[in-house]
């Protein structure tokens, strides 16, 4: 029922806003779906978290994992929808945007929710295919929505580099099939009946398909040296989308692989899909602190963190065990914390008008607020105490430690580096003096009131996770640890 | 082995060559229609097998849209940016032929042995398809233009539902239509972007596209 109710609620609200031609009316539209979807999504979180909930094969089934997920892109794109109607009266109101971009904008912004929650809550791995590719021709025009050369340019990297990997994931996708002969053709196959016949694959032909899934849908997580397109797409979008494409996208396709994972451990056993998520991971880990050091743009900083993120998922998945457990929770704070950041980004810029860290300075006179919370933010997503990625990346590098050492001592180098890195590239923008003729104080209330808000949610669920999410995320690690 | 399904799949496969080639984009258009008509004969025949009605559908919605649509939007392409739509390639002609033996050796090889053998009776056609797949990619990474990217991106996907029909792999008629509408997507919205890309740039090539400095 609640599928259903995501999947039309959000085709309606673009439909909707695709006829109306009052702005206040477009806003009130997508932020009504926005909380409707959230309502639906925690209460399939609520349903799967139930003792001996069912997972019915049906056209929609959402596991625990999926559950996480969905609600992640509810509790964002709630966040997302609220702040776009704040952000792009500002821009509205300099000129930079006039009404038929708004309307783009928000019929885009829903449907690209619209195709994440879909992939997630599908049950058949080719929907699911078709759903991320969505995500893709979805957000291509909200990369562009400046209609900048850089942000055509890294729109169009983003469409081919991706619609590459995917079609790549696509042919590892088919290779799952194989043990199922002619019925593969029949109906829509969903994961269960994938798992049920996985026993029966080839063990050559399950490597290769996952090799196929992880370099596909691994470029579209964004894990090195897939991850080219990822820096400039972030980067260009408008503040609220480079929120929704680091925070939740990224998590969808990797549950993509996680998924795919499952069906390959089943004949292969966990070590070689394993190893892999591990060497990606690292290898994304190590790309990411080596380049933040020389960036000058703040998004791409941001971005670039994504990756290290994604990379500490895909390690703690990889080394199995309690790294799952670290890992889920990793995606989860990451999930909240970096649309925080993208948020507080998105004011800085609004308010500085560049998104070179070299033209900023003086966050913390012109918009103090801002600056605070960017810093919590920053302490957040870093890792450093109380905040919870803190313990997962604790978690994970224990978990290394114990299985690949040797890669554990280089991913402690790499988190130490990257922390030198955003420490040196955030100080530079939130102290030094501002420039004299930029007036003091917040542009507008909800501008900072929304990643507030995302941050204290991450600062409590480091010390407290409700009964809910924990069943969760132990359902999770049930299925995922292997 | 069947002669037609083999004709078919050599057609396919050596369109992909063909690709890297020619240096005139109307042809590598028209040499895109002719590998999807040969995709669309293959689905056909798919159709005559099961008599299927939504299988007949797909192949009206592939015929539409990887020949016709597909065929109209490239032409109109080549013919309104005329000057500005290269054909270039980075490594020279020689060099680029040499690159797609080495990749066709490899498709051949062991380490797709286990693909090539999920039906053994068409295991030199599924080779076929993964030594398609590579040579597509090769055309995307070598070739300056845009046309050639977007083309390179297409044949790929040919080749991995060529693989698909001869591994026994082909999906339901319903997930062939959804799979179809996303191409029929994808293929307006790179019509789109050529159009912007052109206005900014001035050319519809990659290697003019330099503004990301960083």
């Amino acid at each position: 029922m609640e599928p259903l109710l995501i999947t039309g609620t959000l085709l309606l609200a673009a439909l909707l806003t695709l006829l109306m031609k009052n702005l206040r009316a477009i806003e009130l539209i997508s932020v009504s779906a926005a909380v409707a979807v959230f309502i639906a999504a925690l209460k399939i979180a609520l349903g799967a978290s139930a003792p001996r909930a069912s997972n019915p094969d049906g056209f929609f089934s959402i596991d625990a994992l999926g559950a996480i997920i969905a609600l992640t892109i509810a509790v964002v794109g709630l966040a997302a929808a609220v702040y776009s109607v704040f952000y792009l009266r500002v821009e509205m109101a300099k000129g930079i945007i006039g009404f038929h971009r708004v309307r783009q904008y928000f019929i885009l912004f829903n449907l690209f929710l619209l195709a994440m929650l879909f992939a997630v809550m599908v049950n058949n791995p080719i929907l699911m295919w078709i759903a991320i590719e969505s995500t893709t021709l979805s957000t291509v025009f909200l990369i562009s929505f400046y209609d900048k050369p850089t942000a055509l340019e890294a729109a169009w990297k983003y469409l081919i580099i991706n619609s590459t990997g995917l079609l790549l994931g696509f042919f590892g996708t088919l290779l799952y099939f194989t043990p199922l002969g002619e019925a593969a053709g029949q109906g829509l196959t969903g994961w269960k009946t994938l798992a049920a016949h996985a026993a029966h694959l080839d063990p050559m032909i399950a490597k290769i398909a996952f090799v196929f899934v992880l370099i596909g849908y691994g470029t579209k997580v964004g894990l090195a040296p897939m991850h080219t397109w990822l820096p400039d797409a972030h980067s260009k979008a408008p503040a609220p989308i480079s929120a929704l494409l680091s925070g939740v996208l990224l998590n969808i396709a990797l549950y993509a692989v996680l998924r795919f994972k499952l069906l390959t451990d089943a004949v292969t056993g966990g070590a070689f899909t394993g190893k892999l998520l591990l060497a990606f991971g690292l290898f994304s880990i190590i790309i990411s602190a080596l380049i933040m050091l020389t960036l000058q743009n703040y998004k791409r900083l941001l971005a670039y963190s994504s990756i290290e993120n994604m990379g500490i998922a895909a390690l703690g998945f990889g080394v199995g065990g309690a790294g799952v457990f670290a890992a889920i929770l990793h995606i989860i704070y990451h999930a909240l914390v970096k649309p925080a950041l993208f948020f507080l980004a998105g004011n800085i810029f609004l308010k500085y008008s560049s998104t070179k860290i070299s033209r900023i300075s003086g966050v913390i006179s012109a918009l103090p607020i801002t600056a605070v919370l960017f810093l919590a933010g920053f302490l957040a997503v870093t890792g450093t105490p109380p905040f919870g990625i803190f313990f997962t990346k604790i978690y994970v590098l224990f978990a290394c430690m114990t299985m690949y050492p040797l890669a554990g001592f280089i991913a402690i180098a790499a988190f130490a580096l990257l922390f030198i890195d955003f420490l040196k590239q955030a100080m530079a923008m939130i102290f030094g003096e501002k420039p004299a003729e930029m007036p003091m104080g917040e542009i507008s209330p909800p501008l900072w009131a929304i990643p507030l808000a995302l941050l204290a949610t991450v600062l409590l669920l480091s010390f407290y996770l409700p009964e809910f999410l924990l069943e969760l995320i132990t359902q999770a690690v049930e299925k995922y640890a292997l | 082995m069947n002669m037609n399904l083999q004709f078919l799949a050599m057609t396919i496969f050596l369109t992909t060559i063909f690709f890297h080639i020619i240096r005139r984009n109307s042809y590598t258009a028209s040499a895109y229609a002719v590998q999807s008509l040969a995709v669309v004969l293959l689905l056909f025949r798919s159709f005559l097998a099961t008599g299927s009605l939504s299988m007949l559908l797909t192949v009206i919605l592939v015929l539409a849209i990887k020949v016709f649509l597909a065929l109209h939007l490239f032409s109109n392409f080549v013919k309104k940016y005329k000057p500005g739509v290269s054909a270039t390639a980075y490594l020279n002609l020689p060099l680029t032929l040499i690159v797609v033996a080495a990749l066709s050796a490899f498709a051949h090889s062991r380490v797709f042995a286990p693909l090539a053998a999920i039906v053994p009776e068409n295991a030199a056609l599924l080779s076929l398809g993964i030594a398609g797949m590579l040579i597509s990619l090769l055309l995307m990474v070598n070739r300056k233009g845009i046309l050639s990217q977007i083309i390179g991106v297409l044949s790929l996907e040919n080749s991995i539902v060529v693989f698909g029909l001869f591994a026994g792999l082909e999906q339901s008629a319903i997930l062939q239509i959804g799979i179809m509408f996303n191409i029929l997507v994808w293929l307006i919205i790179t019509s789109i972007f050529s159009s912007m890309i052109y206005r900014h740039f001035g050319a519809l090539e990659t290697a003019e596209m330099t503004s990301l400095k960083e």
